[in-house]
């Protein structure tokens, strides 16, 4: 046995050192090594040992260390076959729509989906970055390609293509799904940190420390967080952020764990990114205004950031690197010719370049990042890296067990399974309980809870390195608000109680929801 | 969201928490029927009657309350009577006077000789050397016109590039707000107004203040605060702060050009004057939370400046009210809740632009509306003794679960009473003495 496991290890050393090789931080750090090695704390008689003290007092022990483990994470996840066929075929249809709706869009409206921009109009633009909400574009007839709703209904079909059903299990959806999901007790398990009612950030602002020398909880986790934040390891900081981050050390902490800083190099592809949305014109421009438009500017948490957020969400959508980093996972873009280039290999174009079709509410799972960054740069990075990560698991259909499909499932067998009581008023209404809480899911909550509770929330998926918090905490508010969902008996009313969330208090529920009575 | 569905949600869960409080026989009486108010009363089970009837809480307008405590009217409050507004709340609320106020204040501390009034030399964006007060330098440099129009024209040749900005003493709303850049504008400005086709103007006084054309952008944008405090006494100090303020937003980016020096849509934040912009959005109305700009500022800044920066704005609050504190007529039977408009700089220091003293109830959305009502629910349970009934006999120490949204600021008599103990309030801090 150990010995399989020790030649695994073998193996993947061998895989990484080959493979670290085309990393961007690559030629930068072997030159940085090499500098080293000529200086005179590297001793010739004693390279190996001399050298590991250099490299750990050069800070580059750390990088390196960060980069394996940010590569680990990379590899871990995907690489498996989609076991049900069913599901890896409504996926391909959706898409299929997808892309059938835009083209019909394009051709109503008489224009393409893509098109070198007039010289005049790349100059406003231009003059205008900064500025775009001030970019006049008629979008009255543009309508988002498919909000949560639609998605969910394509999410509810899946059900028929499943061969067996038991005859003991209710008729819900997802139930026939044969994926394994964790139970409440796993789950226990999963999030010790919750369910053994440890002092957490979140909680209460004046909550005392048990640390000498600390007036409050707030004050250790801001003096422990300075400490994580200068030695800057990855695995320390996701293990932090497992009992949530102070707002202040945020910003730094996320890019950390998600390698996200930026150096020239990022700084030089953003600008390309920005290039691009300036010199061509893709319909999905259009549906990112309109996004933008429809969410963040008309939020009184976000609308303050509208400016950035046009930026960032433009650029994201001419990201060749993020279909590059989820391929197999979101489909294939299709390949469509830029009006008005010249015939090249040039003038063809992936639509859109990063893969992504943005749908209502797509925004936001940019919007948070304004509260911790004021560069569209830097906000440009995090954001990215956290939808390669995990948001794009919400938005597309997939077997993973973070995947929104197994989140449905996880959800619907803990309402099953905890709130008995709750889970007999919807059916005896005849609502499926998902539809109360898919948007929460879908946006893994944005635009739902209030800004720092949502921050809160996103410390412990970026701590967990998972996104099953996402059903318990919508199970969560559930409980909290049961007495009044027995009150109400239609679907529009079961909304009303849960529409408001600005009183919720998310690590509490979690808590709550985990902790045995 | 949908606005049905939002309805019934703030039905449910948008209003304050409490239950109906036990139904007290009170007899209010109100100049405004503005719903926040109404609903509030009406909560609380109390009874409206004309402002002849024996009332025992009016909401009055200012005016209203100017005349109840004129000699001419004749009338006596009883002991179970409170009315909103202290009679000459102009001292504080007025741009002149509130000028006058501090900077008797300074002078008088001066005097003193006690350390808040500490001069230093500070140097101005243009490079000259200023002296300033180091912890009373809250407000813009301010002249009132024409009266110091001799004062101005030396602190203007001071540093001639600055930007000024004239506003009429007596009016509010941002309305009669000009920005100047050169005295000849202002020169021209004075010999229009005394034409005979504005009579009016020529009687009007109007103050000068040094613009802040430093302003703290988020997102490109200027914006202001609208804090809430409360007094329920002058001497002693009795004040609070209320937590759910909120920043107003200009819908334009900021842009010190000249050729923007016109255009007010860049330069003021009051929502009566955005709303007439283009870009004006009914759902928010261009305001955002203190909390989320805390949040934000805490986030983008970090922590240790935010907290400064809250301080000061504290700091700035507790100061003008001792500003006018020795000449306000603290009477028993008043309470006020003060509208404090603050702008922030680039450096995240905090300037006192107005008071107002009967800020708007109006709400313009539907959070303003929960904000409001909130507000008018915390200021009730401020000021009435525990027993729901007023009685101008109570001591004045609401108890912590009374204090709803409020932070207590000062209470210059807690602070006496708890010197050696120290305070068992919360944010009662002795650094206010």
């Amino acid at each position: 046995m150990d010995g399989v496991q020790e030649e695994a290890i073998h193996h993947t050393a061998l895989k990484l050192a080959d493979e670290i090789k085309h990393l961007s931080i690559y030629k930068s750090f072997y030159s940085d090594v090499q500098k080293l090695v000529s200086s005179p704390n590297v001793e010739k008689e004693n390279f190996k040992q001399t050298l590991q003290q250099a490299m750990k007092e050069k800070g580059l022990d750390t990088k390196l260390r960060n980069t394996v483990f940010h590569w680990v994470r990379t590899q871990s996840k995907h690489c498996r076959l989609d076991p049900l066929t069913s599901l890896s075929k409504a996926s391909a249809q959706w898409e299929k729509r997808i892309h059938k709706s835009l083209n019909s869009m394009c051709t109503d409206l008489e224009t393409s989906l893509a098109k070198v921009r007039l010289q005049s109009e790349q100059d406003i633009l231009t003059e205008k970055w900064s500025e775009l909400s001030t970019y006049n574009l008629d979008l009255s007839k543009y309508r988002p390609v498919y909000a949560p709703k639609d998605f969910l209904e394509v999410l509810l079909t899946l059900s028929g293509y499943v061969p067996f059903t038991r005859d003991d299990e209710p008729k819900w959806e997802f139930a026939h799904l044969p994926l394994k999901v964790n139970k409440i007790d796993q789950l226990r398990k999963l999030f010790p940190e919750w369910s053994s009612g440890e002092p957490l950030l979140g909680v209460n602002p004046y909550m005392p420390s048990t640390v000498p020398g600390f007036s409050t909880l707030e004050a250790e986790r801001i003096s422990l967080g300075e400490r994580v934040v200068a030695l800057g390891y990855a695995p320390v900081v996701q293990e932090y952020l497992k009992k949530g981050s102070p707002q202040c050390l945020r910003a730094k902490l996320w890019s950390n764990v998600l390698g996200s800083d930026i150096k020239a190099p990022q700084v030089q592809y953003f600008n390309r990114l920005k290039k691009n949305v300036l010199e061509v014109d893709l319909m999905v421009d259009k549906l990112i205004f309109k996004d933008v438009q429809l969410t963040a500017s008309n939020d009184d948490q976000y609308f303050v950031f509208e400016d950035l957020l046009y930026q960032v969400m433009l650029c994201f959508s001419r990201d060749v690197e993020v279909m590059q980093l989820l391929k197999g996972n979101i489909g294939n873009p299709p390949v469509v010719t830029i009006k008005g280039k010249q015939t090249s290999p040039e003038s063809l174009t992936a639509f859109p370049p990063s893969g992504i079709i943005p749908f209502h509410g797509f925004t936001m799972y940019a919007t948070p990042f304004c509260y911790l960054y004021d560069d569209p740069v830097q906000l440009y990075y995090t954001f990215r890296a956290f939808y390669v990560r995990y948001w794009h698991r919400l938005h597309y259909i997939s077997t993973h067990p973070q995947g929104i499909v197994s989140l449905c499932l996880l959800y619907e067998r803990l309402l099953e399974a905890n709130e008995p009581l709750l889970w007999v008023h919807f059916r005896n209404i005849n609502i499926n309980p998902i539809r109360v809480v898919f948007k929460w899911l879908m946006r893994a909550f944005s635009g739902h809870l209030p800004p720092d509770q949502l921050l809160l929330l996103w410390d412990a998926i970026l701590g967990y390195d998972c996104l099953e918090i996402l059903p318990l905490l919508a199970l969560a508010i559930l409980s909290f608000r049961k007495e009044n969902i027995f009150q109400v008996n239609t679907l529009q009313n079961v909304d009303a109680v849960l529409a408001d969330l600005s009183t919720i208090s998310v690590i509490p529920l979690l808590q709550l929801a985990l902790m045995k009575p | 969201m949908n606005q049905e569905a939002k309805k019934i949600t703030n039905n449910l869960y948008g209003r304050v928490n409490a239950p109906v409080v036990e139904r007290c026989r009170v007899n209010f009486c109100t100049d405004l029927e503005k719903s926040v108010l109404m609903s509030n009363f009406e909560r609380r089970g109390w009874n409206q009657v004309g402002p002849d009837d024996e009332w025992n809480f009016y909401w009055a307008s200012t005016q209203t309350c100017r005349n109840l405590f004129s000699v001419e009217s004749g009338y006596r409050m009883n002991d179970n009577q409170m009315i909103n507004h202290f009679p000459n709340h102009y001292e504080l609320s007025r741009k002149d006077l509130l000028v006058k106020n501090i900077k008797r204040y300074r002078k008088e501390l001066e005097r003193e000789g006690n350390p808040l009034a500490e001069k230093a030399e500070v140097a101005l964006h243009g490079g000259q050397i200023v002296t300033r007060y180091v912890h009373l330098d809250f407000v813009p440099v301010t002249f009132v016109l024409p009266a110091d129009y001799n004062m101005f024209v030396e602190e203007y040749r001071k540093s001639p590039q600055s930007t000024w900005i004239m506003k009429p003493c007596g009016k509010s709303q941002g309305t009669g707000i000009f920005l100047i850049n050169k005295l000849s504008k202002l020169k021209k400005w004075s010999r229009e107004a005394k034409t005979p086709f504005h009579p009016q103007l020529t009687k009007e006084s109007y103050v000068i203040s040094r613009y802040i054309d430093n302003p703290l952008l988020i997102g490109g944008k200027k914006f202001d605060l609208r804090l809430y405090v409360l007094v329920t006494s002058f001497r002693p100090l009795k004040a609070y702060l209320f937590q759910l303020g909120f920043c107003r937003f200009c819908t334009v980016k900021y842009d010190t050009s000249v050729t923007e020096l016109d255009n007010m849509y860049v330069h003021l934040t009051n929502v009566s004057v955005q709303k007439h912009g283009g870009d004006y959005n009914n759902i928010h109305g261009g305001k955002m939370t203190v909390q989320n700009l805390k949040l934000y500022l805490e986030g983008t800044k970090g922590r240790a400046v935010t907290d400064k920066l809250f301080a000061a704005m504290q700091w700035l609050i507790v100061h003008s009210l001792k500003a006018v504190s020795s000449v306000m007529a603290n009477d028993r039977h008043c309470f006020e809740c003060y509208g404090y408009d603050i702008i922030i700089d680039n450096q995240l220091k905090p300037w006192l632009v107005e008071v107002n003293a009967s800020p708007s109830l109006t709400s313009t959305t539907v959070n303003d509306r929960i904000l409001k009502y909130k507000l008018i629910d915390n200021i009730i349970s401020v000021v009435l003794p525990p027993d729901g009934v007023p009685d101008v006999r109570w001591n004045k120490l609401p108890n912590t679960e009374a204090l709803g949204n409020f932070d207590l600021l000062i209470d210059e008599e807690l602070l006496e009473k708890d010197e050696p103990s120290g305070s068992h309030s919360r944010g009662a801090k002795s650094k206010y003495k």
